[in-house]
């Protein structure tokens, strides 16, 4: 031993790529032997990563001897996991050959472990690049809603929050490069939630519980929006496009770079976007949509510092947005000048990232993601603020993974949040309230042979305190036939003075979620996965302490820490000395995939049991609630106008159930030639409550399928996406109507100062349908005049370029061995 | 953020996943004092969370940038706050949640949060006290000079600078404005430069407008001749209406909730909204202003009358006139003058029952509304003697000052010569002091409002 040794020593300091001998060089190769370009080949469970030259070739250096799991990744191709035994003087001319695949893969980032639409045992989706691009809008859930299994609840074209497998709101945590976004979307349908989708890489969606990943609030699904504004390379790349819209004249102009120099990086990137309110195929007065006008601009800047173990790095971003609330509109048939109502929404957000390896025994990585927001968001009604919300939120995720113990891979997770919110004025429906979580949880993976097996368990501390939960007086009264038509105050009894009740509240959850999930590679080609999970969510402020008005869903809502008492003199709002249970879901999914060939498919089934499933219950009462607006002077034709805004609302309170959802998502993709490429989809939903009856605003059954043209230069998309009619309702719901969505997009690539540039035309509704979305909150409102989605005739121009450094060398000595190979 | 018991918290949770794999919560709820409100009140808005306190006291010091708060409800210090520059004149915010400091040399206006101030929730109102500091809002335009306010509006004049060539302009401004650092206010701007003034009023600026010198009217070119009626539209005010009666020599506005009132050099124009009309009327100057014009007016929203003062330019004898819209009359105010006694501050009462004048002899003349033929009338009612001093050791560029509470019937004066602040009360006439750290240059009462119909009036006059 010891002489070989020296030998070694002494060739290595005569001969320098001696010292680099376990390494390993080759060639990545589609079917047909031909070289592929840009494929990345990592070693698993270590941060080493090459991507392949123009030529197909690539070397990777200072591997460890023995057994290496690589797994390499190439747009259009199925990603491949292969061992590969190095010896000690390392291996050449290795090939790697690669599988077509019609579904495209794409990773989730920055997972402790692997997540894709093929490999997993858990559902994702990601979208990215040029599809991203296609299918960006203005707000995330109209961006996400072509995913199978992701729906939108469509908000009049200003504000949307995607809906997973039918749960939404508190149920779908929203993040931004893995971090709470820090909004208040959770809270109400017409807040908008606070990300961009034009200046973002990859959307990153989970569907179904991944409360293990992100705690709490992740029980239904998360939907993650990546860019990279901490840039982990130097790389110089950019991004610009710029885009019109006929039907609401839109304009966008969004940017986004990085490079560097030396060991620091930088990141910008900038939006700018204006909309006009938005015209429907319908006539006359539903023609447009009045206020869902909208406006939002944006910037970030991010930095690095590369190091040769990792980077660290920071960014700011400043988000502004303004949108009008429609629905929410207080227009009068007599006043042809409505008050409009509007939202005017600011944060900023400061984030910081840090990777760092190590060369250690046990440690591997070590992955650090904070940031601190500040939100705020103004709803404003004839110019002056009505309701302020406000969110301040920080954030603290360490991850520390361990290098391959046995075939596990893997690691530990610390998590820390806290958020304080907060709103003042007439929707201040819940009180100001602070959360705060500290969540620890342990993933892994390993592979036997072809069977991947994927374990999970977190457990979180989460407090949530108020110390101002109100109890006020409720006036309320029902639509009895026999109180003669005039409101019975029920009441009236207790009146002698109006007092409000106030307290303090301490809740403390340990929510516990656990996961398994196995995926077997049971013939060539082919796998199936079955996942379980056990997942628990501490129930959010505004379903423990709501008390009063919300006008983004039209109800006067009231949370689950109260109960409403009847007696004979009538009805009464109490605390309720119910326990305050944590909400439960046991999840199984079922998925069978053909990975990779012309034809693929990826076909989910999943059922999923939600105990303690909080939701709003119609109490049959109704509460006044006078909207008024103080501004007011000067109208004098408006005389007897107010009693416009007097209006009452239905009184809903909190509860909870058993539900049950169940449902599937079928993708499948055939690749009929080079240049033509079919796909399918098809999504559904069931959700009822153990004690009988329909969830609302379930989304209907979906079918599309989109016929894909692509040559060199030219690419073409056909969209035709079913949406059946939705009678599955709950009692205060009514059924809504099917429809079908016809879209077509055009591209065209042209090389423009040696950008990819491409042009985009896209005609969304070609048929000009009459779109009702069951799963809009607007869909209901008299006259139904919101909720149809945009009409077709001309719609979005698009002109998108990207510009990247090709084929960098992640070091010089790699590169110098190459030129050198190559002569 | 990672505190020492974050750690316990870890330990909490680890012992927890190894103890059971099972969830768990836990709920403390505490009750703490409810809050009762009057049935007689009658609206649903008034069982909220409602702070008792005398309000603030912004007191601006001479030959420094220091703006002194004090609390009323123990007269102590609370902070001292550095604007950024000296000299600025102090004033209150049109909620009176704000202390205004304009600085008219330096183009800007800052913003002292006093830190109370009311919101309405809806279901209740809910009154917030916070410890006063510095916002970083400000407005900044050449020359702010007035600032007038308005049912919960304050507008600001910017009067230009014909030396730079800026024009006149006019932002109009509420409370929540300043709180939520509103980036865009609604405004508009003239296209000359001109010394003026502009009464806020709903959705609605009444201004003082300043024609071509060729057609002025006025003998000092500077002053407008003119107002107008500015509507809002989109964040932008247009001109909606010029009244055809022209105003020579504009200067001093009030209004209440019929009328604007503005001083002329030929008397008192007076402009209406009625209806979707316009109309204006002018009170002709009477005889025993002796040559003199109202050049600063006093109005309360209560009133249907306003008062007007006449004085030499630069202080001296003041001679006050009580202006009657409704009959289109002037009458003389005898509110009977010591010898040598100048006027160095005049206010209404919060209620409006009074009105006061405190003059440079350390006096403050109580005026009181006399009903004479069904005609009210104001009349001398009494006399308070203010300071003990010797008014001969007034500091240089000092004098008495005065600020009239909003949520009751005290009112607040500021002796520079004895450094002290005395609280009056104008229903029994007692007086009590406190000690101030400084030399108080102006003083202005900071708080929440407290109007007898405060919702009331809002209901009554939202058509």
């Amino acid at each position: 031993m010891k002489n070989k040794f020296n030998v070694s020593a002494v060739l290595a300091a005569i001969f320098p790529f001696i010292s680099m001998a376990n390494s390993i060089d080759g060639v990545v190769v589609n079917q047909q032997g031909k070289p592929v370009a840009g494929a990345n080949i990592e070693i698993e469970g270590t941060s080493t990563s090459i991507k392949t030259d123009e030529n197909g070739e690539f070397k990777l250096v200072n591997l460890n001897v023995g057994d290496n799991k690589i797994h390499v990744v190439a747009k259009g191709f199925a990603h491949l996991h292969q061992h590969v035994e190095i010896p000690e003087n390392g291996l050449q001319q290795y090939i790697i050959k690669l599988n077509r695949t019609p579904i495209e893969v794409i990773d989730v980032q920055a997972a402790p472990v692997h997540l894709s639409i093929m490999e997993s045992a858990t559902p994702v989706n990601v979208i990215a690049g040029e599809a991203l691009r296609r299918q960006q809008a203005s707000t995330l859930g109209d961006s996400l809603e072509k995913l199978a299994g992701v729906n939108t609840n469509y908000h009049g074209n200003v504000a949307s929050t995607p809906i997973i497998r039918g749960l939404s709101g508190p149920r779908v945590l929203i993040a931004q490069n893995g971090l709470d976004v820090g909004d208040v979307s959770r809270v109400g349908p017409d807040h908008s939630v606070a990300t961009e989708a034009s200046t973002a890489q990859q959307i990153e969606v989970l569907r179904g519980p991944a409360t293990l990943f992100y705690g709490s609030g992740a029980i239904g699904g998360v939907v993650n929006v990546v860019d990279s504004r901490v840039p982990i390379d130097k790389q110089t790349r950019g991004e610009w496009q710029i885009e019109t819209s006929s039907v609401n004249n839109k304009k966008l102009g969004a940017f986004n770079l990085t490079s560097g120099a030396g060991s620091l990086a930088f990141y910008v990137d900038g939006y700018w976007r204006e909309a006009d309110e938005y015209k429907t195929p319908l006539a006359g007065e539903q023609e447009t949509i009045a206020n869902s006008a909208e406006e939002s601009n944006g910037f970030t800047l991010g930095s690095s510092y590369l190091l040769d173990n990792g980077y660290f790095g920071v960014s700011v971003e400043q988000f502004n947005r303004e949108y009008g609330i429609p629905g929410h509109s207080h227009s009068t048939e007599e006043s042809a000048e409505a008050e409009s109502v509007f939202a005017d929404l600011e944060q900023t957000r400061v984030q910081l990232l840090a990777e760092l390896t190590f060369d250690n025994k046990w440690l591997n990585k070590l992955n650090v993601r904070a940031s601190a927001s500040d939100y705020q968001h103004a709803e404003i009604e004839n110019h002056s603020v009505g309701t302020l919300f406000e969110n301040s939120t920080e954030e603290v995720k360490f991850e520390l993974l361990h290098n391959p113990l046995e075939k596990w891979n893997g690691g530990l997770s610390l998590h820390y949040k806290n958020s304080e919110i907060s709103a003042q004025g007439d929707e201040a429906f819940t009180p100001p309230s602070q959360s705060q979580t500290f969540a620890v949880a342990l993933m892994e993976e390993a592979h036997f042979h072809d069977v991947l097996l994927q374990l999970g368990g977190r457990v979180e501390q989460v407090e949530l305190t108020a110390n101002q939960l109100l109890l006020p007086t409720l006036e309320v009264h029902d639509h009895d036939a026999d109180s003669d038509g005039a409101h019975g105050h029920v009441n009236e009894h207790q009146s002698e003075q109006n007092i409000t009740r106030v307290f303090s509240v301490d809740q403390s959850f340990t929510p516990v979620s656990l996961s398994a999930g196995i995926v077997w590679d049971f013939l060539p080609s082919y796998n199936m996965g079955v996942s379980i999970s056990r997942s628990q969510r501490a129930p959010s402020a505004s379903e423990l302490m709501s008390f009063g008005p919300h006008i983004g869903t039209r109800s006067y809502e009231i949370g689950a820490l109260f109960t409403l008492v009847e007696d004979a003199h009538g009805h009464e709002f109490e605390l309720s000395n119910q326990t305050i249970e944590l909400e439960t879901a046991r999840n199984i999914d079922f998925t069978l995939r053909k990975t990779q060939g012309d034809f693929g498919f990826v076909l989910n089934a999943f059922y999923n049991q939600v105990d303690n499933y909080y939701y709003q219950v119609a109490t049959g009462l109704y509460a006044e609630f006078s909207h008024d607006h103080d501004h007011d002077h000067g109208h004098g034709e408006e005389e007897g106008g107010h009693d416009e805004h007097a209006s009452e609302l239905p009184v809903y309170l909190f509860k909870t159930d058993d539900v049950v959802l169940k449902g599937f998502e079928a993708q499948l993709a055939w690749q009929v030639t080079n240049a033509f490429k079919t796909s399918l989809f098809s999504d559904y939903v069931r959700a009822t409550l153990n004690s009988g009856g329909d969830l609302p605003r379930t989304p209907p059954l979906r079918v599309g399928t989109q016929f894909q043209y692509q040559n060199a230069q030219l690419s073409a998309q056909l969209d035709i996406t079913r949406y059946q009619k939705q009678d599955k309702i709950s009692d205060f719901e009514t059924a809504t109507d099917g429809y079908t969505l016809v879209d077509v997009n055009v591209s065209y690539d042209l090389p423009l100062l040696n950008l990819d540039t491409s042009l985009y035309l896209k005609v969304s509704n070609l048929t000009d349908t009459e779109a009702r979305v069951h799963t809009s909150f607007l869909k209901d409102l008299a006259p139904a005049r919101v909720g149809i989605l945009p009409q077709g005739s001309v719609g979005i121009f698009n002109v998108f370029a990207k510009y990247a450094e090709k084929y960098l060398k992640n070091d010089e000595k790699i590169s110098r061995y190459l030129s050198e190979k190559l002569g | 953020m990672m505190k020492l018991y974050r750690l316990n918290l870890l330990a909490v949770a680890i012992s927890t996943l190894l103890l059971s794999a099972c969830g768990d919560s836990e709920t403390t709820i505490v009750e703490k004092d409810p809050i009762q409100t009057d049935p007689d009140d009658g609206h649903d808005h008034s069982d909220g969370y409602l702070i008792e306190s005398a309000g603030r006291l912004a007191v601006s010091v001479a030959d420094s940038n220091e703006v002194a708060i004090y609390d009323l409800d123990n007269n102590q210090l609370l902070q001292n706050i550095a604007v950024s520059f000296e000299g600025g004149a102090l004033s209150y915010s049109a909620g009176f949640r704000y202390a205004t400091v304009t600085h008219r040399g330096q183009d800007q206006v800052e913003f002292i949060d006093g830190g109370l101030w009311r919101e309405d929730h809806g279901e209740h109102l809910h009154d917030y006290k916070q410890a006063p500091a510095l916002s970083s809002y400000k407005l900044m335009g050449s020359r702010p000079t007035h600032l007038v306010k308005h049912d919960g509006k304050l507008a600001v004049f910017y009067d230009g600078n014909s030396e730079t060539g800026e024009v006149s302009s006019v932002e109009v401004l509420s409370d929540t404005d300043i709180a939520n650092q509103t980036q865009s206010l609604p405004a508009f701007s003239y296209s000359v430069n001109m010394h003026g003034v502009a009464e806020p009023n709903g959705e609605y600026v009444f201004a003082s407008i300043r024609r071509d010198d060729a057609l002025s009217t006025s003998a000092n070119k500077i002053l407008p001749d003119q107002v107008g009626v500015f509507h809002l539209h989109d964040d932008e005010y247009e001109l909606d209406h010029t009244f055809v009666e022209s105003c020579p020599d504009l200067h001093g506005a009030a209004q209440n909730e019929e009328v604007q009132v503005f001083g002329c050099s030929d008397g008192v124009l007076v402009t209406q909204k009625d209806g979707s009309e316009f109309t204006s009327a002018k009170i002709a100057n009477i005889d025993s202003l002796d040559g003199l014009r109202v050049g600063t007016i006093y109005g309360h929203e209560h009133l249907h009358s306003f008062i007007g003062v006449a004085s030499q330019h630069g202080g001296g004898e003041a001679l006050l006139v009580q202006i009657n819209p409704e009959e289109n009359e002037m009458d003389d105010i005898d509110w009977q003058p010591l010898t040598d006694a100048h006027p160095v501050s005049y206010a209404f009462s919060a209620d409006a029952e009074h009105f006061l004048i405190l003059d440079n002899l350390g006096y403050l003349t109580i005026l009181s509304a006399e009903e004479h033929d069904g005609h009210k009338h104001w009349a001398f009612d009494r006399r308070v003697d203010i300071s003990q001093q010797d008014v001969a050791d007034m500091p240089d560029n000092h004098s008495f000052s005065m600020t009239v509470a909003q949520n009751g019937h005290f009112v607040y004066i500021a002796d520079p010569i004895a450094r002290h602040v005395l609280k009056l009360d104008l229903e029994s006439d007692a007086t009590s002091e406190f000690e101030l750290n400084v030399l108080p240059k102006a003083i202005t009462w900071l708080g929440i409002a407290e109007h007898e119909d405060d919702h009331a009036d809002e209901h009554d006059h939202d058509h």
